[in-house]
Order: structure tokens, then sequence, then C-alpha cells
């Protein structure tokens, strides 16, 4: 193994090497073909670690500092390996077309490589040292993607310097986690910190849970550290959103399992009812913001903020009933949470290339001045509306088992004994089920405003479908979102054994999906046979009676217009307006800003000269949160200027002063 | 299905219960009056049932009284306001419906949090039910707290009233007949008053909003 | 239990009964609408005479519509008559009975509701966009009031699985404990809503601004628009015929025998038909609710739905 291990490192520093060295021609078919090499190799890896149950090891000592450079690739880590191999192979062929577009500079196609090689070396890594280096690289260079238009757009440096703040903020929670922990152990390898853990005081061991809480919670977009997502993941180029949405944000679930479950052996009760409120809260605003946007881009970022708050509320509902002595109950939620892990990340990477290729092609994210793209980009919609599909968890895509085992969970949860469990539970539950209606109107929206109906603006009609590598990208990931959602036992599958469950694995079944010792069965299989049965017998029906009717075609006529003639596209509804109930009923909660001027003709009141129409909706948390704390920042940076007056001596000064505090502090 | 005694009192119970929820539910206060009336019903069938079955004929005599006082009286005292009134609608409550809604029932699983311990000490069919008299009470405040109308609020007062005497019912072996007898008819008097008062406020300030009486102080 | 032969005659038999009892049951409830605000009323047949006659005329689609126009009508059609064909309605013994749940059937029926929305955004016309949008917005706020109704009766049982739900009513006495009936309560007012019912909705209005569901179809004629009608007939049949089989499962066919399916056949079908009027009763003596008030309706079915898990919780 140790044979793929090398061939896929050496694939990764290739593609980067190539990124950086390559002439424009060619430069991105390079890097992407060596990252597709690479992924494969990782995706291999990680495959044999996951059939054969046994930790792949290798490290090096003198490679990096404090502990040195080991790689300790366990089942559960292969399993968050192959997800990120997964995408970054679909990105990096997504990519070869999307560099016509966008995203082919030498920072950028370096950038690309090292943030891919970041996703697949977090779950790889062994040991603090290991795992901070590899997160680092993944923020830096994500960092370095989601500026890399700053030229060109504002927004884009707004985005990166939310991203910069929330992700480094959130290593160093991390960071001082993981060190604390390492410190107790005497030891920087994750196995001896887990053996150490044992030892550690309640009150320790809580303290680190939450540091990493923080800092993990926030990669995921978990409220109220999201505010950088649904800038950043809309900012970013189409491939890099995918692989932010797709396999980064995956990550911080996965540290909080490392942190939470592998590293502190599951902990307290309370940690886990920290994680489900968390969750709850995140998908509703998520939700909320992706069922209001107009944005579709930011649609899809609020929705993966939504869909991390759902892998956190079973994340949260498995440690519960883990601590309370429910073990068949936390099997399943923790199967529950890396089976939506694995589905979020297959049909939100179809959905960002899909939208990628829609902003190539149209040079615009706003739903209001898209619509009718099925015609000119087919496949590119037919891709969406399976990513719609599976988002809104409806059979035959992958969403619903995921929300049926969700419920499932939840259900046995519930029937477990606890006042608190319950309470979280119940109030989970509504969540989930608030979040689900939100996610079909958002969906709908989604695609019904930008790929059905008429187009609103010129750069709608005149679209071009996606280049052939990106529609094949979006379609493979497509694909699989349909194959995962008729057969989710090939999901289910790897995840038992990423989890080593066993014989006695709490979900299991190819045709049939049961839950042991629980109750609870679903087919997918025979139910999705039965939707294509039934809707090729209507199909069928129908044109039984066309032709008994003698009409030999289907008319085409103007639509109703309550008499009106020729309507134009801009009286359709569009993103906004498509969204206004829901904007009015949550109308105290999302606090948005609206702004009607009218000025009339001098002359009369009752003619109008000028009507204009604004509406802002900004995020709740960004608005009551984070402007009064980046206010008082400012202040304090302000009146702590005089300190720094710019003379070298004065610096110096401070450093002596600074050293002698020190001598004597520790004397 | 048999109608044994705990289905019964379980049944009562969830009346009383869903009665409260509809005081918030509904805008209109004559609904609202309407709910409270059905109320006083299900608490009345409450000591009835009680009173049955632990062959208490003392309580089943406070269940005639209750359902005299709370299921008549009160409700008929409050309908003749609202009978006045020409637009009898909780036209602003200060949290929308939905979201009190939403308020109501946290409230209630708070309620039932609160008082497992005590459920778990009395040990009998009807103390299982306590938390619904726990949470009729804090229902009946949240309404007082988030609606404007003076109606509104008397109506939030009885429903309070209506779980204490909810949650004694079901916690004790019986309320002595004297001391229900002096809450129930103090709660009468109370209605009483405040009915006079209201009817004064409409009929001198035109005045349904209770906040707008901070007007009067200077 | 495997996949039987009886099971399958079972299944095709519920399958065909929804398609012929939608119609009816809208024939029905428009007699009784007619006859309760004296009028003589069409017949009770003449849904299904409407059918035929659709059926017999040509297709149309708007010009800039795409072939999601003209799957939405099938899908819709296509999911409701699978999500009734596993659904417990004439026996406990349906084909997949025990691997289908109450979960699994919703979100098959949402399969139709989504391809209905996007047919209408395919239009390219502001009806059909405010019809979609406020169905959406409808739809969004019946789903948690249905899960939570469906988690509360599961609670009881310790599955959500739909013959467990409603067999355990035929077996035991503990059918009307308060969580059941709260529950049922809150599933009730969720069907109104789901399906376009008074007082959420208005299925018999003809002006353009008021619809929400009439808005989204308006494009559709001919076959389409038969597969329109019968879609949501079904659907409705279906849900009622669920809530009258939880409510009150007597009758039900336990096994596949031919006699026991045609009494649970007839048994649905009084049960339905009775609910029907009922519904029916109440749209006469209600009034559409102005469409911002229907969030506070079905905040109100989701607290019923929540007191019903907790009395789940507590008198267990």
């Amino acid at each position: 193994m140790t044979i793929l291990f090398v061939a896929f490192l050496a694939c990764a520093g290739a593609s980067a090497l190539a990124g950086a060295l390559m002439p424009r021609q060619g430069r991105v078919l390079a890097s992407a073909v060596l990252l597709i090499g690479a992924s494969t190799f990782a995706l291999v890896l990680a495959g044999r670690v996951v059939s054969t149950g046994s930790d792949f090891t290798w490290s090096r000592s003198t490679l990096l500092p404090l502990g040195g450079l080991a790689i300790r690739l366990s089942p559960l880590g292969a399993l968050f390996v192959i997800l990120s191999g997964l995408v970054a192979a679909a990105s990096s062929l997504y990519w070869i077309g999307y560099a016509h577009h966008s995203l082919n500079a030498r920072s950028a196609a370096t950038a690309f490589c090292l943030f891919v090689l970041g996703l697949l070396a977090v779950p790889m890594a062994g040991n603090v040292t290991t795992f901070l280096f590899a997160w680092e690289l993944m923020a830096l260079s994500s960092l370095a993607l989601v500026a890399h238009d700053h030229a060109r757009r504002r927004d884009a440096i707004a985005a990166a310097r939310w991203y910069a703040v929330m992700t480094q903020g959130g290593a160093v929670a991390i960071t001082f986690s993981l060190a604390g922990l390492a410190a107790h152990a005497h030891s920087t390898s994750f196995v001896r910190i887990a053996t150490g853990a044992t030892s550690l005081t309640s009150g320790a061991a809580s303290t680190f849970f939450l540091l990493a809480l923080v800092g993990f919670a926030s990669k995921s977009g978990a409220v109220p550290l999201h505010v950088w997502l649904p800038r950043a993941h809309a900012e970013a180029p189409g491939p890099v959103s995918a692989l932010m949405s797709g396999a980064m944000v995956n990550l911080g679930i996965y540290g909080i399992i490392l942190v939470g479950r592998v590293l502190l052996h599951g902990g307290e009760q309370w940690w886990w009812l920290v994680v489900s409120a968390v969750g709850g809260v995140t998908a509703i605003v998520g939700a909320l913001y992706a069922a209001t946007s107009k944005d579709v881009k930011r649609l899809l970022a609020y929705s993966t903020s939504d869909n991390m708050g759902l892998v956190m509320m079973a994340l949260g509902a498995s440690g519960l009933t883990l601590a309370t002595g429910h073990p068949a109950v936390a099997a399943l939620a923790l199967v529950t949470a890396l089976v939506l892990v694995v589905n979020h990340s297959l049909f939100k990477s179809t959905l960002f290339f899909a939208a990628g290729s829609v902003h190539a092609a149209t040079h615009s994210r706003n739903m209001d001045e898209l619509g009718g793209l099925a015609r000119v980009m087919p496949v590119t919609a037919l891709t969406f509306l399976a990513g719609t599909l599976a988002v809104s968890a409806i059979p035959p895509l992958n969403g619903f088992t995921g929300e049926w085992l969700l419920f499932q969970s939840l259900l046995h949860a519930l029937g477990a004994h606890g006042v608190a469990a319950t309470i979280t539970v119940t109030l989970a539950v509504a969540a989930v089920a608030l979040t689900g209606g939100l996610t079909i109107i958002a969906f709908v929206k989604a695609y019904g405003i930008t790929f059905l109906g008429r187009g609103r603006s010129a750069s709608a009609l005149e679209a071009h479908e996606a280049g052939p590598t990106m529609r094949v990208a979006a379609s493979l990931t497509a694909l699989a979102c349909l194959v995962t959602g008729v057969a989710p036992y090939a999901v289910i599958g790897v995840v038992n054994r990423a989890l080593d469950n066993g014989p006695n694995s709490p979900v299991a079944g190819w045709v049939t999906l049961r839950l042991t010792p629980l109750t609870g069965a679903l087919t997918p299989l025979y139910l999705s046979a039965a939707l294509a049965g039934a809707v090729i017998l209507v199909v069928a029906w129908r044109a039984l009676v066309t032709r008994a009717s003698g009409y030999a075609r289907v008319a085409t006529l103007e639509p109703w217009g309550s008499g009106r003639h020729n309507q134009t596209a801009r009286m359709q509804y569009t993103a906004t307006s498509f969204g206004e109930p829901i904007m009015r009923v949550f109308d105290d909660v999302l606090r948005p800003d609206h702004d009607v001027d009218v000025s009339h003709v001098v002359e009369s009141r009752y003619y109008l000269e000028h009507i204009s129409y604004r509406s802002a909706n900004e995020d709740i948390v960004e608005r009551a949160l984070y402007r009064p704390l980046a206010r008082s920042l400012d202040w304090w940076a302000r009146h702590t200027r005089a300190i720094a007056n710019g003379s070298v001596h004065r610096y110096l000064a401070y450093g002596l002063v600074a050293l002698v505090i020190i001598l004597v502090v520790v004397q | 299905m048999s109608l044994s005694y705990v289905s019964l009192l379980d049944l009562a119970v969830v009346v009383v219960m869903v009665t409260a929820a509809l005081t918030l539910w509904r805008q209109s206060l004559a609904a609202a009056v309407k709910a409270l009336a059905v109320q006083g019903v299900g608490l009345a069938a409450v000591a009835v049932i009680l009173g049955a079955h632990r062959h208490d004929l003392v309580l089943v005599g406070v269940g005639g009284l209750v359902l005299v006082i709370k299921a008549v009286a009160a409700p008929w005292l409050i309908g003749r306001v609202v009978a006045h009134d020409h637009a009898a609608r909780e036209a602003s409550p200060l949290i929308n419906v939905p979201a009190s809604l939403v308020g109501a029932g946290v409230l209630t699983l708070l309620a039932f949090a609160a008082t497992r311990d005590v459920v778990a000490l009395v040990g009998t069919p009807a103390g299982r039910l306590i938390p619904f008299g726990v949470a009729i009470v804090l229902i009946g405040f949240f309404s007082m707290v988030v609606r404007r109308r003076a109606v509104s609020q008397i109506v939030g007062l009885l429903t309070i009233d209506n779980g204490i005497a909810l949650t004694a019912f079901l916690g004790t072996s019986g309320v002595p007949l004297v001391v229900e007898l002096g809450v129930t008819l103090d709660v009468l008097l109370a209605v009483v008053v405040l009915q006079v008062l209201v009817a004064q406020l409409q009929r001198h300030f035109n005045v349904h909003d209770l906040d707008q009486l901070r007007d009067l102080h200077d | 239990m495997t996949p039987s032969i009886g099971g399958g005659v079972a299944s095709a038999l519920q399958l065909l009964w929804v398609l012929l009892a939608g119609p009816l049951a809208l024939g029905l409830m428009r007699k009784v609408r007619s006859r309760l605000e004296g009028r003589e009323g069409a017949s009770v047949l003449q849904p299904l005479r409407d059918l035929r006659k659709l059926s017999t005329k040509q297709r149309t689609r708007p010009t800039d519509s795409t072939w999601v126009f003209a799957a939405a009508p099938v899908v819709l059609v296509a999911s409701a008559v699978v999500a009734a064909a596993f659904s417990p309605l004439v026996t406990l013994s349906a084909l997949l009975a025990t691997r289908v749940d109450f979960v699994a059937i919703l979100f098959v029926l949402l399969l139709g509701s989504v391809s209905l929305l996007l047919g209408a955004l395919d239009t390219g016309t502001a009806f059909a966009g405010m019809g979609a949008s406020r169905a959406a917005m409808v739809g969004a706020m019946v789903e948690p009031a249905l899960l939570v109704a469906i988690l509360a009766m599961s609670l009881g049982v310790g599955t959500s699985n739909l013959s467990r739900l409603v067999g355990v009513g035929v077996t035991t006495s503990t059918l009307a404990g308060p969580a059941r009936i709260l529950a049922l309560v809150s599933f009730f007012i969720a069907i109104l809503a789901e399906t376009g019912r008074l007082p959420v909705d208005n299925p018999a209005t003809h002006l353009e601004l008021t619809m929400i569901h009439e808005a989204m179809v308006l494009e559709y004629a001919g076959p389409d628009l038969a597969l329109v009608t019968l879609g949501e007939s079904a659907r409705l049949v279906l849900l009622l015929g669920l809530f009258a089989n939880l409510a009150l499962p007597w009758g039900i066919a336990l096994g596949t025998g031919a006699l026991a399916l045609v009494g649970g056949l007839l048994a649905v079908s009084i049960k339905v038909g009775l609910v029907a009027v009922a519904v029916s009763v109440f749209e006469v003596t209600t009034a559409k609710i102005r469409l911002f008030r229907i969030p506070e309706l079905l905040a109100g079915a989701f607290l019923l739905g929540v007191l019903s898990v907790i009395s789940a919780v507590a008198l267990r």
C-alpha cells in the first residue's frame, strides 16, 4: 500500500509543479490529469483500507518538526478520503473545461492542486502536526482560490477577508484543542492521545472538545460561525465551490467525530446536546436563507450550511444516545450522519458544477436575470434537476434515504428515555421537517427560475451549453446520486465498514434496508422500479388516448395572461417574488430591508414618473452579531494606534520589555 | 376501544390542554371565550372522573362547582364584554400567532422537563398528567404576556387558574372543598371586577389595548 | 413477508381504487356542497365524464415550455398510484407493506408535488409562477406538521411502518389515546392544506388572483389536464383513506383473501365517503382564510403534533 501512497504524493506534487511551471497552453490539462491520477491513487488506497479494515501507516520524522510527518489512514478517515477523492476527480475533470472561462492563471492552478492535496491529506493525518499542516494547506490554498479573481470583482475581496478571519480563527481554536490534548498525552500521535485522554479531567476534556467544536463547526458552516460560507462558496470559481461544498465542509464533520468520538471516546451528554442544538439552528437558518436567496450559488452555499446542520443533528443524537446507554440507536445515528455527508457531497458537487456552468455561460448568478436555460443547456439543466430532487430528499435520488434514516434515528432516539433527549429530539424533528419544506422551496426556485420559463436577460438568451468535460463531470456525479439513491447500500455498506460495525451493522441490505436491532425497513429499489413502471404506464395511456383523439401533434399556444397578449419574460415570477411569501412569513426572523421610492409627476399625483424598489436580505447573524463586533474591534484598534507610532526604536523597546518580563516571570 | 378510567382522564386533560392552545391560536376573542368554556367543561370532567374513581363525593361536588363557575358563569360574563365590542379580535399581538404557538410548544416541553421528578414522586396514572397542568399555567402566563387586549388578559388569567386547579386535582388526593371553593369564588370575583372595569374602560376611553393605559398615568 | 401474488393483487386493487374513487369522491363532495347550498348539483359521476371528455381533446403546451411541462402530470399520477399501491388502504398485506413506511409514502407524494411546481414554472407566466410560489409556501408549512404527526403516531408503536400503525388499532384497544387523537387532528389539518381544500385553498375558484392550486395548472388542457385532475383526486382519497384507516381501522382486510379484499374495499370506500362528506360539510360552513393566515393554521397543527409527541412520551 505504501507504493499507492507514494504514487499519490508524487502525482499531487507533480500536478502542483505543472500548475506552477507549465506554459499557459496545456497547463490546466496537465495539472488536472495529474490530479485525477492522484485522486485515483488515494481512492484505491482508501478503498483497500476500508475493505481490509486495517490502518495504513507511513511516517517520516524528519519532514516536520514536533513529531514529524505521520500518516495513519484509519477506515473512518478512508471514508472521507474516498469522498474527497471522488469530488476532487470530478472537479479536476470539470476544471479542464472551466479553465476556458476562468481559473487558468499560474497561481490559481498551483493553489487548486494544493487545495486538493490538502483535502486528501487531512483525513490521512496520524498526528497533530500533520493534521494541522494539512488543515492549513487546505485553508490557505482555498483562500487564495476565493481571492483569485479579486482584480475583477470587489465581492471576492470581501469574501476572502471574511473567509480568512473565520478560517484562521477556527484554526487557532483547533490548534489549542489538539495541542492541549497532545500535551496531556505527551505525544502528538492520535493513537497515544486517544489512550491518554481517558485520564483527562471532565473540565479539561470539555474545554478541548468545545474548542475543537468551534473550529470544526465553523468549517462546516455552523451558525453563528457560518457567515464566511455563503460568501466564499458563492465567490469561488465553479470547481472550487464544488470542492469546498462537496469535500471541505465534510472535514469539519470529520474533525468533530475525530475529537469527540475517537480521541475523547464520546464524552459527556451535554456536549452532544450542544452539537444538536447548533445543528438545529444551523439547519433552519441555512434553509431560510436558501429559500429567500436570489443568487444561485449563495443559495447552494446556504443549503450546504443547512445540510451540515442536519448532519450535526444526527451526530448529536448519536452522542446523546451513546452517553445515555443506547448503543444501537447511537450506531444508527452515526451511520445516518455519515450517509448524509456522503449524499451531500455527491449532490452538492453536482449542483455547484451546474451552477458554475451557468455562471460561465451567462456571467450572472442572479436568478432574477436568468431563465429558460433548459433549452440552451439541456445537459446542465438535467444534472441540476437531479441535484434538486436529491437535495429535496425525493425518491429515487439519494437524499431520500438520508432523510429517511435521519427520521428513523430521531424516532428511535426519542424512544430512548431521558428528558434532555426528549426535548432536543422533538425540536430536532421539528427543525428537520421545517428545513425539508424550505429546501423544496429553495430548490424548486433555483431550478424553476434558472432553467425553466423564458430568459429574463440577453445573457440568458444567448447562453451556450457548457464544455464537454464540464458536462461529463456534472453528469457523473448526478449519475452517482441516482445510483446511490436506488441502491443506497452502496454507500451504507462502505459507511458500515468505515465505522467497523461488523456483522451487527445497524442498517443493512441491498434490496431492502433493514434496521437491526431496531425496527424499520425501506426498499428504495422496488420503490424506484414501481415509480418507473408507473411513469411508463401513464405515458403509454396518454399516447393511446392522444392517438385515439386523432390530433397528430401537441398544439403550441401563447400562455394565458388574463386576456393580455404579448406577455414578456419580465412578467414572469422571479426568484425574489417566488420567495416573497416565505420572506413575509418569516419577516420577524429575517428582517429584510425593503425600500420603495415613488416620485410623482408634478401635475398629478395619479401619474408616476419613476418608481424604484430595492430589497436587501442580509444575513441576520452577520448584522446582529458581527457588525457590532467589527465596530468595537475597530474602536479598539483606533485607540491602541497610539502605542504604534512608527518609531523603530519604540518597537525594539517593546521587544526588550517583553523579554525582560518573560525572564522575570519564568524566574 | 375501552373507555377505562385512565383513557377518560387522559382525554379530559387533553381537552383542557388543546383549549389552552386554542386561546393562543385563534385571534377572535369570541372563539377564545368559547374555548375557555370548553376548558371549564374539561376541567370539571377531570374532577368528576377523579372523584368517581376515588369514590370521593366531595371531589365530584367540586367538579359540579367548577362546571357552573368556569364553564358557564365566567365565560358568560366575559362574553358580554366581547359582545359589546365591535372589533372583537386580537388585532396585533406582541408576538405573531405562529411564533407564539411555537413558543407554547417549547413551554410545554419545558413543563414536561421540569416536572419529571414530581411525576415520579406521585406515581399514579393521574400524576403523570401533571406536566400538562404546569404547561397550561405557563401557556396562560405566556398569553397574558403577548396579548394586548384586556379580554385576552382575563382569558389568560382564567387559563392560569385552570392550570393550577388541574395540577391540584391531579397531584393531590383531592383539594379540601373549602380551599377549592375559596379559590374558585375568588377567581369569579376577579372576573366580575375585571369585566366591569373593561366595560367601563371601553365606554370612557374607548381603549382596548392595555398598553394604551400607560398614557393615563400622568 | 416476501412479495406474493396475493399482495400484488391487493396492490393492483388499491391502485385502481384510488384512480376510480378519486373522481367519485370529487363528485360526491361537489354534490354534497350543492345540496347544502340549495342547488341540485351535477351527478356524482360528473368528474369521471369530464375525464373521458378531456381525454379526447388535443394536448397543448405554452410556447416556451420544455419536457418538464409535459412530464409533470405523468409524474404526479405515477407518484400517487405508487404511494396508493403500497399503503394500507384495502388490506394490511399489500405488496411491500412491511418495507415501505409513512415517511416513504410522504416523500413519494412529494415527488408529485414538486413535479407540479416545476411544471408550473415551466410555463413562463405570472399566474403559474404565483400559484407555484404560494403552493410551495403552503407545502413548506405542511411538511413540519405532517412529519411531527407521523412521529407522534410512530412513537406509540415504535415504528413508522404504516401497516403496523394501522394494524395496531385493529389488534389492540389502546387506539384512542390522547397522543393518537392529537396526532390525527394535526394530520387532518395538514391533509386539508396539502390537498388544497378550504379553508386553505378554494378548489372551485375561477378568479386567478385567489387561486393557489388552480393557478398552477391553468396551462394544462386535454389529456394532461385529465391527468392533473386524476392525480390530485387520487392523492386526496389516498390521504383521506390513510386518515380514515388510522382513525378507524375497522373493516380493513388483514390478509389477501378474496373475501377479505372485497370487505376491505367496501370498508375503505364507505369510510372515505363519510370523511369526504364531512369535509364537504365543513367546507360549506367555512370561508377561505387569507393566504398569510395559513401559517397560523398550520402552526396550530404543528403545535398539536408537538403536544401529541409529548403525550406519547409522557403517557407511555
